[in-house]
């Protein structure tokens, strides 16, 4: 039984009131979860941001019509609740899209303790908006015009800030 | 290195230029080492990007959400701006022995807990779901209106003393989640006090009550879980 099975049984359980099968696939799905919370929030902020996009999912389950796999609409619904906080929380993108100077200046000599560690510190170094589009492009697979419906600007800017984000991402590598 | 050709090695990687356009960069590329370079340490950052995904969170987050479950559905109030966000909680209070004493007090609050249920339910207005925790109650009916006043106070107390039971037990839950109880606490004690401020200019609005109710409810329920896990721990 793959995973797609598993959380299709699991979402009709859950839709019926089932906590416990809802439990499931909230175990089944919460490191993805995390993970996209920790790259787009503040770690503070991220295990409470967390909770609400199950909480969320919880209430909107009846909505999911199951056209696409359970895991591919959670983590659309993740992605949406978790940049209306950015919104909210005033991690604005409008405020460093043109500033790129800081970020190279705090980079600093990466420790390098592996490749893995520098390339995270990169990623948390990035402008916010560079970084929106790079977390979503790059480590979740959305396309630019995904991505521009998301963040409401041109799918044009996305390509940009794209490539402005691998090249950052680069340069401080490369320090 | 050419800026010209710097610009379209991520549309390059991405399978997004066109013939026409591909054709000439890759002639570039067969004599600019400095732009190969470039390509290939790209790739490698789009490489490596998926490899990091999937991260538990830094406590299990499943009973806080479990004790959730059962809130209606509340739209966002713009709770997260910072200048909403009340003053941070207090730091820890005494560390003293958590005994029978508060434990009964517990059980005596759970009740009290218990009727915040029903201060919801008696608060209900005609088909409306969690209507009138805090407007004024309509002139013809002060029944329900005394009985949502003396409930909204028992909230309150109810509130006050499981807090207190929480601060005297804290030190008996890890540090994670003792962090992430106060985090969810202070955005509903904002969300409150935003929907409490924003009634004041909408006294009629059955939206913000709805609001009001389900944030006291959900914040009512968080307490109980935290002092039903302190409560476990002793």
């Amino acid at each position: 039984m793959t995973q797609a099975d598993l959380d299709r049984d699991d979402v009709q359980l859950a839709a019926a009131g089932d906590h416990d099968a809802f439990e499931r696939l909230y175990r089944r799905h919460v490191a993805r979860v995390t993970s996209l919370a920790r790259w787009l929030l503040d770690a503070g902020e991220a295990d409470d941001a967390v909770q609400e996009v199950f909480i969320r999912v919880w209430q909107k389950l009846h909505t999911f019509a199951g056209q696409s796999a359970f895991g591919t609409w959670l983590h659309r619904v993740a992605v949406n609740l978790l940049l209306r906080r950015r919104q909210s929380l005033g991690i604005s993108r409008r405020r460093q899209v043109n500033d790129e100077i800081p970020v190279l200046a705090a980079a600093g000599p990466p420790e390098r303790p592996d490749l893995r560690v520098a390339i995270e510190r990169a990623v948390d170094r990035l402008p916010a908006g560079a970084r929106e589009v790079f977390v979503l492009h790059d480590m979740e697979g959305y396309k630019h015009d995904e991505i521009a419906e998301m963040l409401a600007v041109d799918p044009g800017t996305s390509r940009s800030q794209l490539h402005r984000a691998r090249l950052l991402l680069r340069q401080q590598l490369a320090t | 290195m050419s800026d010209r050709f710097t610009e379209q090695l991520s549309p390059y990687i991405d399978g997004e230029l066109d013939d026409l356009s591909r054709a000439r960069l890759e002639s570039h590329l067969a004599e600019c080492l400095d732009c190969t370079r470039t390509l290939a340490e790209l790739r490698a950052i789009v490489a490596a990007a998926p490899e990091y995904q999937g991260r538990e969170p830094s406590t299990d987050l499943w009973p806080l959400i479990e004790s959730r479950l059962g809130e209606p559905e509340v739209l966002p109030l713009n709770t997260n701006r910072p200048s909403a966000l009340p003053p941070s909680r207090p730091p820890s209070l005494s560390r003293h022995r958590f005994g029978w004493r508060e434990l009964i007090a517990a059980s005596i609050l759970m009740a009290v807990a218990g009727g915040g249920s029903v201060w919801f339910a008696v608060s209900r207005g005609g088909t409306e779901v969690e209507t009138a925790a805090v407007s004024p109650p309509p002139p013809d009916s002060t029944a329900i209106g005394s009985t949502v006043g003396f409930a909204e106070q028992e909230f309150d107390l109810a509130v006050r003393d499981l807090e207190q039971v929480l601060d005297a037990g804290r030190d008996r839950l890890d540090s994670a989640t003792v962090r992430t109880i106060e985090q969810s606490l202070v955005r509903i004690d904002a969300a409150i006090a935003e929907a409490r401020a924003a009634i004041q200019r909408d006294p009629s609005s059955s939206y913000l009550n709805r609001q009001i109710a389900a944030n006291m409810r959900r914040k009512l329920n968080l307490l109980r879980v935290a002092t039903q896990a302190i409560a476990a721990r002793t």
